[in-house]
């Protein structure tokens, strides 16, 4: 009696390497999605047409629109000036952003900048979009 | 003689299923990202920004814009929107010989102080300014 050896199944495609890319694209836009704003809270920049291109670099302090401040991402409260002046230190910035939402009123904002201005940090912008996000 | 049946081979997990899944939530996750072309306007002036430099900005005159906690501006006590502030400035004087000061209520938000600076910054305006709220954060 004749017996027929089986056919080899035959290997399948290496899906693992496209699983892995994939995996790695998944987490950075779910990463990215959040890394714009650089803020703990949402942040909508006012629309401004006439803004200058940002460098890089810098200390960003956040306002949300009921006024709780951030600094680099971090929640601060009272100390937020310590917190920048931690943040410039460390880093050597000269350039300071306010990063403010577009409806936050100007008495949460104006005294950050004067105060700011105060302590001779001269390069303070305002970060605005140039088109409404 | 007697021939013993052959294993079958041990089902493999499938990966297309899986696949599937993170397509759609990485299309999901780009779809939804948003990219803010960010800015950045200049909201803190040197000293000397105040004196009136010789032949240039602030020879037209000062003129103070205040910001209402609407969001409308009053320029020369007349309530307009910020849009029509280039019109009402290049109707009376030369704006780059003006020097603006102006006046933001606390309870404006930050988008008609941006909206006006930009209003300014396109009709030219030489010199501007804020007045400072003293009022703490």
């Amino acid at each position: 009696m004749k017996l027929r050896r089986p056919a080899r199944a035959r290997p399948g495609e290496p899906l693992v390497a496209l699983v892995d890319v994939t995996f790695f694209l998944l987490v950075f836009f779910m990463l990215v999605a959040r890394l714009d704003a650089s803020a703990p809270f949402e942040v909508a920049p006012p629309v401004a047409l006439s803004g200058q291109d940002m460098p890089g670099g810098g200390v960003t302090i956040s306002v949300a629109q009921d006024g709780v401040l951030a600094v680099n991402g971090a929640l601060v409260g009272e100390d937020w000036f310590d917190a920048v002046e931690r943040a410039v230190a460390s880093d050597g910035a000269v350039l300071i952003r306010v990063n403010a939402h577009a409806r936050a009123p100007l008495r949460h904002v104006l005294p950050l900048v004067a105060r700011l201005e105060d302590a001779g940090l001269a390069e303070v912008v305002i970060v605005v979009t140039p088109s409404a996000p | 003689m007697s021939l013993a049946r052959l294993r079958r081979p041990l089902a493999r997990i499938t990966l297309v299923p899986l696949i599937d899944v993170l397509f759609i939530l990485l299309v999901y996750f780009m779809v939804t990202s948003t990219y803010l072309d960010l800015d950045m306007i200049p909201a803190a002036a040197s000293d000397e920004g105040l004196q009136a430099p010789a032949g240039g900005a602030g020879q037209g005159g000062r003129l103070l814009l205040q910001i209402r906690a609407d969001g409308s501006v009053a320029l020369r006590g007349q309530a307009m929107t910020p849009e029509a502030l280039p019109g009402a400035l290049a109707a009376s004087d030369d704006p780059a010989l003006l020097s603006v000061m102006i006046l933001p209520s606390g309870e404006a938000p930050v988008q008609a102080l941006a909206s006006v600076l930009d209003a300014l910054s396109a009709a030219g305006v030489g010199q501007t300014r804020i007045v400072r709220l003293e009022a703490q954060p």
